[in-house]
């Protein structure tokens, strides 16, 4: 097995980076979603534990960005399957697995679009970012139905258990931050109506006191 | 608790690199070694297209225009008539 080895490095070694990548790129943006969840659902209030928490986010998420840096150039350059710039930068271009690979290329688009518009936010501007920031669930999806339906190890039990466990808690999570931000639009709306009724007591009370 | 240096996420990240690399690369060479397992490595290593090229099939060329290849038709052949001898009726 050990002579067999420089041969498989020389004829498969792109593609053993390749997999290795995207199983790397795949937990890191598993583990990056998951903790931006979380923290959106502000489990703590505590200062020290949402620092550690969007510390590691952020960490994971660039780890992430470049992980699937490393996937998209071992793919490019594995020489049995040839895809050409076209077919790593192109969605759904790639003749092998067109459609899994299609949403492949259009999530790691989305990646570093959402996941580095995180430093454009002063030109974007908060809210804005906000709302796209909470688009980076697509990346997820899109990038588990990638590795689904074209990965070489979607079959390998290790890989199904992950995907599974990692999922239910995503799945719960993103319904809960839903609901969520509803209850907090509800809450701000009622604020904003209080606001608006006492206003106008205030003004039919001075009213009254200035005709008496 | 304290903030998370980068270079814990950047090491963790490299050894679970290393060791996927390692893994696979044990996997595909054992699997290549085995004189059995040889063809089957090969068709794990590379699945197959799923757009396989078909070939054309041939479809049988039409005979060009203006000349077609017609059976020869049978001579006339003039049926042979018996020839009867006249019958000779007698009146009284």
């Amino acid at each position: 097995m050990i002579e067999a080895i420089p041969h498989t490095l020389s004829s498969q070694g792109w593609w053993i980076i390749s997999r290795s990548s995207a199983m790397v790129a795949f937990a890191l943006v598993t583990a990056s979603v998951f903790l931006g969840l979380t923290m959106a659902g502000k489990p703590l209030r505590e200062p020290q534990f949402t620092k550690t928490m969007r510390a590691l986010h952020e960490q994971t998420a660039l780890a992430a960005l470049v992980a699937i840096g490393i996937h998209v150039v071992a793919v490019l350059a594995d020489p049995w399957l040839k895809p050409g710039v076209a077919g790593v930068a192109v969605p759904f271009v790639l003749s092998l697995n067109r459609f899994w690979n299609g949403i492949g290329v259009i999530a790691a688009y989305l990646a570093f679009l959402l996941g580095l518009s995180f430093y454009l936010r002063r030109y974007i501007g908060a809210k804005r970012w906000r709302i796209a920031h909470r688009a980076t669930i697509v990346v997820y999806v899109l990038g588990l139905f990638h590795a689904l339906g074209a990965g070489s190890d979607t079959g390998s039990l290790v890989f199904l258990v992950f995907a599974a466990v990692t999922a239910a808690p995503i799945a719960i999570l993103f319904v809960y931050r839903l609901g969520a931000s509803r209850r907090a639009g509800e809450r701000r709306q009622r604020a904003v109506r209080e606001r608006s009724r006492a206003a106008a007591h205030a003004r039919l009370a001075e009213s009254v006191y200035d005709t008496v | 608790m304290t903030t998370p240096r980068p270079r814990a996420v950047v090491i963790g990240s490299l050894s679970l690199f290393v060791v996927l690399f390692v893994v696979l690369t044990f996997e595909l060479s054992a699997s290549a070694s085995t004189s059995a397992g040889k063809t089957q490595a090969t068709r794990k290593a590379r699945p197959a297209s799923t757009e396989t090229k078909t070939e054309a099939v041939e479809e049988p060329e039409e005979p060009a225009s203006g000349y077609t290849e017609t059976e020869p038709e049978p001579e006339y052949v003039e049926p042979e008539v018996e020839e009867v001898p006249p019958v000779v009726t007698s009146s009284s």
